[in-house]
């Protein structure tokens, strides 16, 4: 064998044979062998290896059907046999009735009846073709100059034959329509009861269609071509193919939503309707390969060179942020709404460049007169830890040498030293106040929305953040003098005139008893005692140092630094950075495969050494990868694994590139008007008190009865006037006065009262405009109407009128009204409550647009909700 | 074709359940009878005329013979859905309280609501599946016409006029629920043959389960319920 083989490639040889002699064959034999197999290989491959999402196919077709069938099956078993069968003895019972004669006679009587009606239009017609014929000729000898008489007698006889054929023919179709009639009383029977059976099956028989055409369903691609998504780095316009749908098959169809992937139902079918994936495709939201056919390169998991892989879990509302990147609210997508939430809470834009959170004011107070306010020791051991004085500060920790901490309050100080803030009233003046009030007007007014005090902690953990919006209270009496604190709650902007706490109006008394509770709030904690020497010149050159090459000045207004750039990194196309641009220090690589990022074992960090676990480390303890040699700056915060989470999702959207103009969310007024009042509503934590936009409401969580906090203002711009909205913010006065909770004072600026007043209004998707609220005029015919209406609805049940008046304290007072609400708005809100604000106590009088009392107005809903509405406008002007 | 397919799935339908028994049980309660509070009437004077002596709330009735009643049992697992009755279901407001206080539905049942009280009522559902409704009634003889669309324990009734006013509603999707009675007993008719799991649902007391197997005979099922 092998010496055949050896003789049969032996070249020379064969070269000293005569060319006539040299044979070919079994050199040729073995070619086309290994021809043959490598072919029947590739059609093997071709068909079975290559080609997995047919098995999906076929097995998706099977479950399909199978799940068509069981609810096929369920949607019989609830029909009520007995009306189908006595449906189905009556039509029976029809059907043979058209076994009697004179339906039979009927029938043929009918056909004879066509058969003559088709003759007599034959004649019908060709007299009028001959009519038509003979008026030419006519028509032709009178323009040639010589009307023939016969012709015109010839018309007219003609004429008068088709007048005749078209009235024997109408006789004829009379006597059909007769017949029909005639025949109709059986057959009109029969189709009523097949349609009320029709109608019975229905749903069923949908159903079945479905059945038959899933049965028939192709094996075959399935894919979406997206011509103009984006560009590519040549500004050409890059087109997109994803066939994600060939496996992904159940993903529009409700029945597969418990059925295993990849045929399971998309998980939110209200975003799919948005973003219809015919006309987006589906990697525009969860990356991958598109034209890809099988999982692992389709994923990415097996592609490690494909730049986007799938967006895995919640990671895929990264995908938002490129064509919503203008928004901080996604009404589908909350968990990209509460990523903005704690991106805008928390920050990062203070030291980062983000693009859209540029020129936001600090999120810290301004600190030129922070020498009247604390002690240096404090401060000292603040800026040392400041989580260890307040472990839910927003404050990160720079994790300070003590001589470096001794720096900064000495330049802190050194800043202050020439600040000229007194307090408004003499010193003193806070005495004579008691605790348990002041504890009483702490938790009523509303205090604890922002503050945690002492085991107050509800807010908080509604909330579910690692980090509070205002500082915690419990060891307040350590750090600020009573003097400072009578001062600070009667008016914050005395102190600070850009600070973010508002004014709850208190008495002089309130404000004493307050004092006095926080008083009680004592710090007897350790602290770090070191001598402080803060008015040494070199320590304040070394704090100024400080301050400024750790970007204190990114969340602090200090002055003299204002013109000085964001400290860190620009995060804009953070999202594109690879594992290989990331410096891991000393960190182990978690060699564990899986989804687990991030593990501490025996006080040992090991993170996977890719983008995820990097994010993941740098977040949770920003000075994870610091080396001897590498020295890091970022601070280091207290991140919960939910929020490193969605800080990551952010990070992973920043991409630096945008889709098409066309697929982007236009940023037009109402867009902008949006994104300045969810910034506005963050930063002055509006959303701690009241529900806006379906988030926040936090206070409530310490009432017993959510009824008694602040009322949810997401149609607000719909429904209050705008000069009213506006005098409402600027000085507040109680709509409901049985509520202890009070709307605080902002003192907004214009600017921001602009803001605010546009967000509502975009909110409600309305634009502002000048309008004259007090032109409009209650409709004096109907007032009779809309009094007798308001006084058997018995309004006043619940609602209250001016003072005084008897009420189940639930409705806001109604001697506002006028003042207050648009006036189409009361009618829409009367209309139906539930529709606006869900859960209201306010019950609808008008289910499904049916009254309750049909004599009045003839019963129009619209005309009575408008009287009502009319009456309540003038009794509202009238009493005051 | 499509008469025949009909004709044949009428059939099937007749056919299948050939077995089917009652259920019948009784809801005892030890312990002491916890002291309900007094409705306090007062904040609507109409209310308040109805009633000569002082109204205990419902939460709790504990029965003469150591029994619970208004506790609602119902298949939790194991059956399948019957035909929505045409016959509507009453829930009515007398005397300024919900009456009865638990009851059960089938999804697709007419539902009506009645006020019989010469005073205003706001009918408030907290359905967390089904749709929530908030309708005034101010007159008597008010009738709300409503329908639950998917199965629901318990959709919950409150008037926010008076505060102290509420009712509980079980929705099914089929015929095989009880409400326990003034002898804390219940009765559950035609359960077809099959294995089953029971679920009594108590306002205070919460809810318990009971594996069932149902051939051609009664079969008893009881609870017993212990005060916290």
């Amino acid at each position: 064998m092998l010496d055949k083989l050896k003789e049969l490639f032996n070249f020379k040889k064969r070269l000293d044979l005569l060319i006539e002699n040299r044979n070919y064959t079994n050199f040729y034999l073995i070619i086309s062998i290994i021809l043959f197999l490598s072919t029947a290989w590739a059609v093997i491959d071709e068909i079975i290896t290559r080609r997995p999402w047919k098995d999906y196919q076929s097995e998706y077709n099977y479950l399909l059907q199978q799940k068509l069938q069981a609810n096929y099956d369920e949607l019989i078993s609830l029909i009520d046999s007995s009306t189908v069968a006595g449906l189905h003895v009556e039509l029976k019972k029809a059907e043979s009735s058209l076994e009697n004669e004179a339906y039979k006679n009927g029938v043929e009587e009918l056909g004879n009846l066509q058969q003559e009606y088709v003759d007599a239009t034959r004649e019908w017609s060709f007299a009028r073709s001959k009519s038509d014929a003979v008026y030419y000729e006519y028509k032709k000898g009178v323009h040639g100059g010589s009307p023939s008489q016969s012709l015109k007698d010839e018309l007219k006889e003609i004429e008068r034959s088709i007048a005749e054929y078209a009235d024997s023919v109408s006789a004829i179709q009379n006597r059909i329509n007769k017949a029909n009639e005639f025949l109709a009383t059986y057959t009109n029977k029969i189709a009523e009861l097949n349609s009320e059976i029709k109608k019975i099956f229905i749903d069923a028989d949908k159903v079945k269609l479905k059945l038959t055409r899933a049965s028939a369903a192709p094996i075959e691609i399935k894919q979406v071509v997206i011509d103009d998504f984006e560009k590519t780095n040549f500004s050409e316009l890059k087109a997109r193919v994803d066939r994600c749908q060939t496996c992904h098959l159940g993903s529009r169809e409700p029945l597969m939503a418990d059925a295993p992937q990849p045929f399971t139902t998309h998980p939110l079918p209200e975003l799919l309707k948005i973003h219809n994936p015919e006309k987006f495709g589906c990697t525009t939201c969860h990356r991958g390969q598109g034209n890809a056919l099988t999982t692992g390169y389709a994923h990415g998991d097996e592609d490690h060179y494909w730049e986007t892989p799938l967006l895995k879990k919640t990671d895929v509302y990264a995908s938002c942020n490129s064509c919503h990147a203008n928004q901080n609210a996604l009404k589908s997508a909350p968990y990209f709404t509460k990523a903005k939430q704690v991106m805008l809470e928390v920050g990062c834009y203070a030291c980062h460049q983000i693009d859209g959170y540029e020129n936001l004011p600090p999120i810290g107070p301004e600190l030129k007169n922070v020498s009247s306010k604390v002690k240096p020791e404090w401060v000292y051991n603040w800026i040392l830890n400041p989580k260890a004085y307040n472990p839910n500060t927003r404050m990160p920790n720079y994790k300070f040498l003590p001589e470096e901490a001794e720096a900064v309050t000495a330049f802190l100080f050194d800043k202050s030293k020439n600040s000229n803030f007194k307090f408004a009233n003499s010193n003193g003046s806070y005495k004579g106040g008691s605790s348990a009030k002041g504890k009483l007007i702490f938790n009523e007014v509303g205090c604890q929305a922002c503050h945690v005090i002492g085991d107050e902690t509800k807010v908080r953990e509604k909330r579910n953040t690692s980090y509070d919006i205002a500082p915690e209270l419990s060891h307040v009496s350590g750090k600020l003098s009573p003097d400072f604190i009578y001062d600070w709650i009667k008016n914050p902007r005395h102190y600070n005139p850009t600070t973010k706490m508002p004014n709850l109006r208190l008495t002089d008394s309130e404000a004493r008893d307050i004092v006095a509770y926080l008083q009680t709030m004592s710090d007897s904690r350790n602290k770090d005692s070191r001598k402080l020497e803060i008015n040494k010149k070199e320590k304040i050159d070394f704090g100024e140092k400080l301050v400024r090459s750790n970007g204190c000045y990114g969340c602090h207004a200090i002055e003299g630094m204002e013109r000085e750039s964001k400290i860190s990194v620009n995060l804009s196309d953070f999202g594109r950075k690879k594992v290989e641009q990331m410096d891991f220090g000393d960190v182990k690589e978690l060699d564990k495969e899986g989804e687990l990022e991030f593990e501490i074992k025996d006080g040992k960090v090991a993170v996977q050494h890719s983008w995820d676990g990097w994010v993941y480390g740098k977040l949770y303890n920003s000075r994870l990868f610091q080396t001897e040699r590498i020295p890091q700056k970022m601070p280091v915060f207290n991140f919960r694994d939910e929020e490193i989470k969605l800080l990551r999702m952010l990070l992973l959207s920043y991409r630096g590139d945008k889709p098409n103009k066309k697929y982007q969310q236009t940023f037009d007024q109402r867009i902008r008007d949006l994104d300045q009042g969810q910034k506005l509503i963050t930063r002055y934590a509006c959303i701690n008190c009241h529900e806006i936009e379906d988030h926040g409401s936090y206070f409530s969580a310490t009432l017993e009865d959510p009824s008694m906090g602040p009322p949810m203002i997401t149609m607000e711009g719909a429904k209050v006037q705008e000069p009213w909205l506006n005098e409402f913010i600027k000085s507040p006065s109680p709509i409901r006065p049985w509520l202890k909770v009070r709307m605080p004072t902002f003192s907004f600026s214009e600017n921001e009262l602009n803001d605010l007043t546009k967000y509502f209004l975009a909110v409600s998707k309305q634009e502002l405009r000048l309008r004259d609220y007090s032109a409009f005029q209650p409709n004096k015919s109907t007032l009779a109407e809309g009094k007798l209406m308001f006084d058997s609805y018995q309004c006043l049940k619940c609602h209250i009128l001016g003072k005084g008046e008897s009420s189940g304290s639930l409705g806001p007072n109604l001697s506002l009204t006028a003042k207050r609400l648009k006036p189409e708005w009361v009618v829409d809100w009367l209309k139906d409550p539930q529709a606006i604000q869900p859960g209201t106590m306010m019950p609808g009088y008008w289910p499904d647009g049916q009254t309750a009392l049909p004599d009045v107005l003839e019963g129009d809903a619209k005309k009575q909700m408008e009287a009502i509405r009319d009456h309540v406008f003038i009794i509202g002007k009238n009493k005051k | 074709m499509l008469r025949l397919t009909q004709f044949v799935s009428l059939i099937l339908v007749l056919t299948i359940n050939v077995f089917s028994a009652d259920v019948t049980g009784k809801i005892s309660f030890s312990g002491a009878s916890p002291k309900m509070p007094k409705m306090k009437m007062d904040a609507d004077k109409t209310c308040k005329a109805m009633h000569s002596t002082s109204v205990s709330s419902e939460e709790v009735v504990v029965n003469a013979n150591n029994t619970l009643k208004n506790v609602f049992i119902y298949v939790k697992e194991g059956a399948k859905p019957t035909a929505a009755p045409t016959v509507p279901v009453t829930l009515s407001q007398k005397g300024c309280q919900y009456t009865p206080h638990v009851m059960g539905t089938q999804v697709g049942q007419p539902f009506v609501i009645l006020n019989d009280d010469p005073t205003l009522h706001n009918v408030h559902s907290l359905a967390k599946s089904n749709t929530q409704f908030n309708n005034a009634q101010p007159m008597k003889g008010m009738k709300l016409n409503k329908k639950f669309d998917k199965p629901e324990v318990m959709v919950k009734f409150k008037c926010d006029v008076h505060n102290w006013m509420s009712a509980y509603v079980g929705v099914v999707n089929n015929s095989y629920y009880a409400v326990s009675n003034d002898n804390g007993s219940f009765a559950i008719k035609g359960l077809p043959a099959g294995n089953y799991t029971l679920e009594a649902w108590h306002e205070k007391y919460g809810t318990q389960q009971l594996k069932i197997t149902v051939a051609d005979k009664p079969v008893t099922a009881d609870f017993n319920y212990s005060a916290k």
